[in-house]
């Protein structure tokens, strides 16, 4: 934990503080904190030492770019994208963070109709992560593609429109309503919200389901389409190589694990939607897992979500077999950390001499040619 | 909006448990305006994942000073309360949409409630400064937790209501307004829920009861500007600064929000302060 923000910059290098006098003096405090060990200034966002010209050369050469729909072509500039409900429609954080620079965008959760979304409090911090329940608040497709659709058109960067509904009909309206608007890279099925009631998630769960939903989304569209796992199951590998048979350029894998937070007096549950979707550093271990189980199912790409924070997360889940991750929570705290990942995914590949970052996924899988792996059924009630 | 490294100048604790802490960050002071917010990144040592939204309680741009008043509620805020002069803290900002004042206000009623007063401090500043009356009616559980007047302006009339009584009017701050109500042009409001509502109630039967004619060229009788809209609060008798658990406060996350009689609100981006016609109060506990 307590490395974990100093990624590149060896631990005893201080950060240069810039000589600035403050205008004020600084007033003797009356209580002096004692613990100064606990208190570390934010250096977190100090750039790392700047490379050469040779070295900068170097690096440039290195492709990041990863294609995650062979069969369609989404290509994306780097693997470092951004999480459905995170980012909103890539808009929000735009005076902060250079969006052109991210992989990917996906945006909030879409839906046929428009949907106010759940009682608030929506959101409460948990150790490690963070509880929501949004519950797919969002304007509707059509407003989408008429508000967003020309911003998307202009940008560099990839947008993929993440998709809910209700039944198999709004899941394959909805996309033949995105099909063919300029700007909009992909599509993601989110089968696998847990906080709303119905639609969220019945297909996810469900091997059956799953295959129904992905093959009609399929017929409907020709866009590249990713379809997004959920953890809140016995054993996701049926389920995506379900989703694998029934037409899915990419899995993403996962969605949040369905919790709950208790309110300050005890008397009820904290969030409006009394259950809420857990993320963040906490869930990276099961993200971890289920990357690694679906990594051996299927033979489509897989995009790794859940608590990437740094550099050694993202190489993590691409040992584990993602062709790519999505940062979610993380952004909350630090919203350059998406770009800054893609830079120092770069400096990864040119420290082990790589020209490319594919040769990192998957290497931590069992190696093929063996006994295929049984791990995995034990621990499992 | 952007991401700023303050330096922490000040920091002490004025009030039990209640930090206010200045930092050095002037591209903050010198944007921020008062009702808009700062949202901190406090250190990752304990697993936190999220940044901490403070009002920004004074904003001085001569200086560069930004000052945040909070209460350690958890871990996040009592880690600031171990920072240091010097030290460098993370903060984006400024968020949110400020406090409007009609420009024919003259005389401005505060009402703070408890920690509420980090809400509207920084408008008896401006208020002050363009020459406007400013009262502040502070309500707090008892003496020892009454905001201290050293840490106001000199111009301002303070009054203070306490639940035991031992300072000022033994009772709930809202049951001073009525006195103020008739001198007052517009009403700012930051403190617990029920206070806000019962300001609500209060400001919602002003009008008929001191049969005030409505300002504007057509007595009001023209084209009402959109719900939600600075023109619409700055019209408005009451506006409310509201609080709501937050993620990102930029208006990605939708997961701050209040509910309006127009649908969910964002607290960080079409707030914190609105006016009192825009919040559906049956909703708020």
């Amino acid at each position: 934990m307590k490395a974990r923000r100093k990624v590149v910059t060896s631990p005893d290098v201080r950060p240069v503080k810039p000589k600035r006098t403050p205008t004020v003096r600084p007033i003797k405090s009356a209580i002096v904190p004692v613990d100064r060990s606990r208190v570390r200034p934010s250096a977190g966002r100090s750039a790392p030492p700047a490379p050469t010209l040779a070295e900068r050369e170097a690096l440039d050469r290195i492709d990041l770019s990863v294609e995650l729909a062979p069969r369609r072509g989404l290509r994306l500039p780097n693997p470092i994208m951004v999480a459905s409900g995170t980012f909103g429609y890539g808009v929000e954080y735009g005076e902060v963070v250079d969006v052109q620079r991210l992989g990917a965008i996906c945006c909030k959760g879409t839906t046929l109709r428009p949907r106010a979304g759940n009682p608030p409090p929506r959101v409460t911090e948990t150790p490690g992560g963070m509880l929501n329940s949004i519950g797919l608040q969002n304007p509707g497709v059509d407003a989408v593609i008429e508000k967003y659709g020309p911003i998307w058109q202009g940008w560099r960067v990839p947008v993929i429109v993440n998709v809910a509904g209700e039944s198999i009909e709004d899941y394959v309206e909805v996309a033949r309503r995105l099909d063919g608007v300029p700007g909009v890279a992909g599509i993601e099925l989110n089968i696998s919200c847990p906080n709303v009631g119905k639609g969220g998630l019945q297909f996810a769960i469900d091997r059956d389901a799953a295959k129904a939903v992905t093959a009609a989304v399929r017929r409907a569209t020709d866009l590249p389409l990713l379809v997004k796992l959920s953890p809140n199951v016995a054993d996701v590998r049926p389920i995506a190589r379900a989703i694998e048979e029934a037409g899915a350029d990419a899995i993403s894998a996962i969605n949040t694990l369905s919790g709950l937070a208790v309110s300050a007096d005890r008397s009820r549950a904290f969030l409006g939607n009394t259950y809420g979707g857990l993320s963040g550093p906490a869930v990276k271990p099961v993200a971890l897992r289920v990357v690694y189980e679906v990594a051996q199912t299927v033979s489509i790409p897989i995009v790794g979500i859940g608590g990437v924070t740094n550099v050694g997360d993202v190489l993590d889940f691409m040992a584990c077999g993602a062709a790519a991750v999505q940062v979610g929570t993380s952004l909350f705290a630090d919203p350059e950390l998406p770009v800054r990942l893609a830079e120092e995914l770069r400096l990864e590949c040119h420290k082990r001499g790589l020209a490319s970052c594919e040769p990192l996924v998957g290497t931590a899988l069992p190696k093929r040619g063996g006994a295929p792996s049984a791990k995995g059924v034990e621990y499992r009630p | 909006m952007r991401l700023v490294s303050a330096e922490l100048v000040e920091s002490r604790q004025i009030l039990p448990e209640q930090w206010l802490q200045s930092f050095h960050a002037p591209e903050l002071a010198g944007a921020a305006r008062a009702g808009q917010f700062v949202h901190v990144r406090t250190g990752d040592y304990s697993g936190l994942v999220l940044r901490r939204p403070f009002s920004v309680n004074t904003a001085d741009a001569a200086t560069g000073i930004v000052t945040v008043h909070f209460r350690t509620v958890g871990c996040g805020t009592e880690w600031m309360t171990h920072a240091r002069p010097g030290d460098r803290i993370d903060m984006l900002g400024p968020l949110g949409r400020p406090f409007e004042v009609d420009p024919r206000s003259h005389n401005l009623l505060l009402v703070a409630g408890g920690l509420g007063m980090a809400g509207v401090r920084m408008l008896a500043d401006e208020a002050v400064r363009d020459g406007r009356k400013v009262t502040i009616l502070f309500g707090a559980v008892d003496a020892a937790h009454v905001y201290p007047s050293s840490l106001l302006p000199d111009e301002i009339e303070y009054v203070v209501a306490t639940d035991d009584g031992s300072l000022g009017h033994r009772g709930f701050v809202t049951e001073l307004v009525p006195d103020y109500e008739a001198w007052a042009d517009q009403a700012f409001a930051c403190g617990p829920h029920p206070m806000l509502k019962r300001l609500a109630e209060l400001a919602a039967g002003r009008r008929e009861r001191l049969g005030v004619a409505r300002l504007g060229r057509k007595g009001g009788s023209g084209r009402a500007d959109p719900l939600g809209s600075a023109a619409a609060r700055r019209k408005a008798f009451l506006q409310v600064s509201m609080e709501q658990t937050m993620g990102c406060a930029v208006g990605a996350c939708l997961g701050c929000v209040v509910m309006g009689v127009e649908g969910p609100q964002r607290v960080c981006r079409e707030g914190p302060v609105f006016a009192s016609e825009e919040i559906a109060w049956e909703s708020i506990a």
